[in-house]
């Protein structure tokens, strides 16, 4: 547009306001109280300064916009008019008249104008380098921090999702030309609120209302509207550039906390089971607040814990011994503590098994690939927790299983196609808790294990006799597919189907103190779960009595305990049974086992105490003299030179000192198959 | 097309609009030169839309618009504000103006600002 047109009326106008101006600043010295005369000045400056910036006079442009300020500061009483502001003031319009008379003789208008400028500033505030600087420095606070969701903006979350209303993060960008963006940002703030519910902004409102942020802000927002009509309703605000509207799932509101999990090492709050999600669901404050800390520095923690376990099952026997009120009580209360403690400690040794899940989606697409075969993959349960030396072990298994489940599982696309399956194979990788337990499943929908072929399988390679197949349950035959040099695929393949494979599966969550069980419908696909315990070394034991001998039982495989006396003994095929509940159970004595001295009992016929324990659907009975009691143990490797024993799994220290060997009865499960 | 009042003390203001709104096809049918003159003229004149400038003797736009806006609801009202006048423009914006433009005019700003206030 062409600005000439408007010139003459420009300076005509200017002139006008420029006499005005002074008009009344001689008014006002005769009156400094009289607010109605500065109204009048201010707003002649006002519309100088409008005009000046049209015509794209800069200078005298920001020296009426300063001029302004000042003007406004009065009328609004935050400043009493003195000599000083008059005279600031006086020489603004003197320099004004000076710009407009050079205007109309042809200049471009323009005068130094940053002296005065400075002037005026100084009198609306007098540290004002200081006080941008602040400005600025919260600007940038403002952008780093993240929605914060307090337990009240919880509640009403909540509250609105019951009635039927979406919870949307909703992220605005404003024009960076804009102007006034905290009346911008208003206007979005009324448009969202005729859609719904604002619960929460990012920087806080009372920082954007004072034009405090960048381009951008964020809200959340409770709203029974869908996404695209919220975006087109804020979109349709001028000066917004930028709509992004995200719903929001209850898990990502309620796991503020979770990021304090990735990262594996530290956190400040204790989790426990379910405890924790109530925990999480409450707190204040998710403090995002972490450190780094060296895994070592926890392995040690943990160990130099697990002694202090020791010495307190030591104290704890003491107090008991001595009587002492004043001790027990206190050895009680040590109690207490070490055992918050001890969840402290080993919750800062779980992670996520995100991190072990995390690569399979890109195995599990180029094995895929390689065999030609369609696969979807589900991971469910990735934010499930496990200990760290428990995670760094269950990786290699894990592919076993992956690559079993693709390899012999699923079907090739012609067979799924010809059988009416969905073309796409699935393999679920699921991890959940359940007790003091996580279970890892790996699920296909494959074509399930044929019990013929594996029955003949094991009997070719000897590991079963014919006899012997025909009374394996359909679990029993199953579980022949871990046995060493065992492999079903009629065709030997890179990828798994060595045979080497599922034994050593076995054999690895074993040794982390787990177990591994399959279930399988001809057709329909297998499943292999995987359970394992969520802490390796501090378990609770059973401490049972051989002869003078204590052995600890692992509390998770006991079932009950009985005695002989209740149930009578039976001889089959040579072997000792009992009949327990219905079911026939076979009996190791742990004095033959274990080859312990006898010595001689007075009493001939003492009843002899017998641990039903478990594994997979499978019992055994342990023929024990005596039942001691619970007891939390921590588990002592045997070292090097002792890994090999048959049926014990470590050692522990009893309270009075006493070496104490774990029983692993697992072990007395594999003699059977 | 549109018709559009116009309300600013400064005639240089309201021409520059003035300009800007017939280049694009609108209609100006009429220009206030201050608060009480533009709600009389509103009456008077019943434009789709208003320009309203705030800083004006006799009455000020924030009164003009909350006298319109009492007097047809569905008014769309603009505020023209300069740069400085953030808390008049949000008292503006929450007595009923759709939408505000700041001096010095952007043609395709206040075009913009105008299309949008039509177009809801």
């Amino acid at each position: 547009m062409d600005l000439n047109n408007y010139l003459e009326l420009f300076i005509e106008e200017s002139k006008e306001h420029v006499q005005a101006i002074n008009d009344e600043l001689l008014k006002l010295e005769i009156e400094p109280e009289n607010i109605d005369i500065v109204n009048e000045i201010f707003r002649s400056a006002h519309t100088l300064k409008g005009m000046a910036a049209s015509m794209g006079f800069d200078d005298l442009a920001s020296l009426t916009h300063e001029m302004e300020n000042v003007l406004d500061m009065i009328r609004q009483s935050e400043l009493r008019i003195t000599e000083e502001i008059m005279n600031v003031v006086f020489t603004c319009v003197d320099l004004i008249a000076k710009m407009v008379d050079n205007i109309e003789q042809g200049g471009d208008g323009t005068e130094d104008v940053t002296e005065i400028v400075r002037k005026l500033q100084s009198i609306q505030n007098p540290s004002i380098i200081h006080d941008e600087e602040r400005v600025s420095a919260q600007n940038e606070a403002a952008t780093t921090k993240e929605l914060v969701i307090d337990e009240f903006q919880r509640s009403i979350i909540q509250e609105a999702r019951k009635l039927g209303n979406h919870v949307y993060e909703v992220y605005v960008k404003l024009d960076e030309r804009c102007v006034m963006k905290s009346v911008r940002a208003y206007m979005v703030f009324q448009a969202a609120e005729d859609l719904g519910e604002i619960i929460q902004t990012d920087p806080p409102v009372e920082q954007i209302e004072e034009d405090q942020f960048g381009d951008s802000f964020t809200l959340l927002l409770l709203s029974h509207h869908d996404r695209l009509k919220i975006e087109a309703q804020l979109t349709n605000i001028s000066e917004v550039k930028a709509v992004i509207v995200t719903e929001k799932t209850e898990q990502e509101l309620g796991n503020t906390d979770k990021q304090n999990h990735l990262n594996p090492n530290v956190t400040d709050k204790p989790r426990k089971g379910k405890e924790n999600q109530k925990a999480s669901e409450t707190k204040k404050k998710p403090v995002t607040k972490s450190i780094r800390v060296d895994i070592e520095k926890l392995d040690r923690l943990m160990n130099l814990f697990s002694e202090l376990i020791i010495d307190r099952g030591r104290l704890e026997q003491i107090a008991r011994k001595s009587q002492i009120p004043d001790l027990i009580e206190t050895v009680e209360h040590m109690t207490r503590i070490s055992t918050d403690l001890q969840g402290l400690v080993l919750n800062m040794r779980m992670v996520p098994v995100e991190q072990v899940f995390n690569r399979f989606p890109r195995m599990v697409r180029d094995l895929a690939k390689d065999l030609n075969k369609k696969v979807q993959l589900v991971v469910e349960g990735a934010e499930t927790e496990l200990d760290r030396t428990v995670i760094d072990e269950i990786g290699d298994p894990l592919v076993h299983l992956l690559r079993n489940a693709l390899d012999h599982g699923l079907e090739s696309t012609d067979e799924r196609i010809a059988n009416n399956k969905p073309e796409e194979g699935r393999i679920l990788l699921k991890a959940y808790h359940s007790g003091n337990h996580v279970f890892i499943e790996v699920v296909d929908d494959g074509k399930g294990i044929n019990r013929e072929k594996v029955l003949k399988k094991a009997i070719e390679r000897g590991v079963i006799s014919e006899e012997e197949s025909y009374s394996l349950s359909d679990q029993q035959v199953y579980s022949l597919i871990f046995s060493s040099g065992f492999s079903t695929a009629d065709k030997i393949s890179d990828i798994s189907g060595r045979g080497v494979g599922l034994d050593v599966v076995k054999t690895k969550i074993e040794s982390l103190g787990g177990t591994i069980t399959i279930d399988s419908t001809p057709e329909q696909g297998s499943a292999f779960r995987i359970q394992l315990p969520l802490s390796l070394s501090i378990i609770y034991s059973m401490l049972v009595k051989v002869a003078e001998e204590i052995y600890a039982i692992p509390f998770n495989s006991i079932v009950e305990i009985t005695t002989n006396s209740d149930n009578e003994v039976y001889t089959l095929h040579g072997q000792k049974v009992i009949q327990f509940r219905g079911q026939v159970v076979p009996l190791i004595e742990l004095k033959e086992v274990f080859q312990v001295p006898q010595v001689e009992s007075p009493k001939v016929n003492q009843p002899l105490y017998i641990v039903i324990v478990r594994k997979g659907d499978q019992t055994i009975g342990l023929v024990t003299d005596t039942v001691l009691g619970q007891q939390e143990i921590v588990l002592k490797p045997l070292g090097r030179y002792l890994n090999q024993l048959q049926g014990i799994s470590g050692a522990t220290i009893l309270g009075n000192g006493e070496v104490a060997l774990i029983i692993d009865t697992n072990q007395f499960f594999n003699e059977k198959g | 097309m549109a018709s559009v009042l116009i309300v600013d003390d400064a005639a240089f203001m309201r021409m520059m609009l003035k300009d800007i709104l017939v280049k694009n096809g609108y209609e100006v049918v009429g220009e206030a030169v201050n608060g009480a003159d533009a709600v009389e003229k509103y009456r008077e004149l019943q434009p789709d839309i208003v320009t309203m400038d705030i800083t004006m003797p006799e009455m000020d736009g924030i009164t003009a618009v909350k006298n319109i806006r009492a007097m047809d609801p569905a008014a769309n009202i603009i505020m023209c504000s300069a740069m400085g006048q953030q808390p008049m423009v949000l008292e503006a914006i929450q007595a009923g103006a759709k939408d505000f433009v700041v001096k010095p005019f952007q043609a395709d700003r206040v075009m913009e600002s105008i299309k949008r206030v039509l177009g809801s």
